[in-house]
């Protein structure tokens, strides 16, 4: 079980305000309120209702309440149907459920290279022209390139 | 959450401008009218997209499909819209956007609903679900 206390030896509780820097290495759970910096190699779980205000780097992040700050988590974010998330996000694997609110610059799964792992070569100028078929009965269009 | 809504049996459909957001009761089978709110013209068709594609504007009330071998270079108001290839520009869905495990996205997104597989690669500034508070 994820929400286990083996996994989440540190919890903050709902009346909580803590402002500083939290640094941790399994998991913490953030019912309350934080201003300020997370460092973490562990999990990171944002509680429904509770607010984060601040830059977070953790390994995994799972945002239920509300976050405004940069998100930067190593292995994956997780945003649920209650989550709000205002700031930048960098990760290799991204969840949002529908009804979750993200604004904010988003890389996934590039390992910082903002390139494509494989380049995209220039077509011909010859062969840009494109036709765009109309649909056979209830086949969607097909647009392609005709040489 | 969709453009387009259909009830079952009937040759009428309810489709939302892309520029006026107005409702429009369109037939089924038409593939583009004129808007009677903001009178721009309107694409309702679906389109399948499986090589390079740029445009100055791509905009349809119908779900765009980008395949494996596609890629558009385009600015794109879609229904639905789903990555399979390469994207690069501005899109603007009215409902699901998914980008497939293959899938490449470079630029802006605005949709109520975003979902990424493992593997995509997603690289822009978002905008998901309802507009954020003034403060």
């Amino acid at each position: 079980m994820a929400d286990s206390n083996q996994d989440f030896p540190t919890t903050l509780g709902a009346d909580a305000v803590f402002k500083g820097q939290l640094h941790f290495e399994k998991g913490v759970r953030l019912l309350g309120k934080f201003e300020g910096e997370i460092t973490s190699e562990g999990q990171l779980v944002i509680a429904e209702g509770a607010t984060l205000t601040g830059d977070v780097k953790a390994g995994t992040v799972r945002v239920d309440g509300q976050v405004k700050g940069n998100v930067n988590a190593a292995t994956k974010v997780q945003l649920s149907a209650s989550a709000r998330l205002e700031g930048d996000l960098q990760t290799q694997r991204l969840e949002v459920a529908e009804g979750a609110m993200l604004v904010g610059r988003c890389v996934v799964g590039t390992n910082g290279q903002t390139k494509p792992a494989v380049d995209i070569k220039p077509v011909s100028r010859s062969a840009e022209f494109v036709s765009v078929n109309r649909p056979k009965s209830s086949e969607p269009a097909q647009a392609g390139i005709k040489k | 959450m969709s453009s387009t809504l259909t009830e079952p049996g009937a040759s009428i459909k309810k489709v939302q401008c892309t520029y006026c957001d107005g409702m429009i009761d369109v037939s089924l089978r038409a593939m583009s009218i004129f808007c009677p709110h903001c009178k721009k013209r309107l694409i309702l068709e679906d389109f399948k997209i499986d090589s390079y594609y740029a445009v100055r504007e791509f905009s349809t009330c119908g779900d765009v499909v980008v395949e494996k071998k596609g890629h558009v270079v385009a600015p794109i108001k879609a229904g639905n819209l789903t990555v399979k290839g390469k994207v690069q520009g501005h899109v603007t869905a009215r409902g699901r956007v998914q980008i497939k495990k293959t899938g490449w996205f470079k630029g802006e997104l605005e949709a109520p609903c975003l979902v990424i597989e493992v593997g995509a690669v997603f690289d822009g500034f978002v905008r998901i679900g309802a507009a954020p508070s003034a403060t």
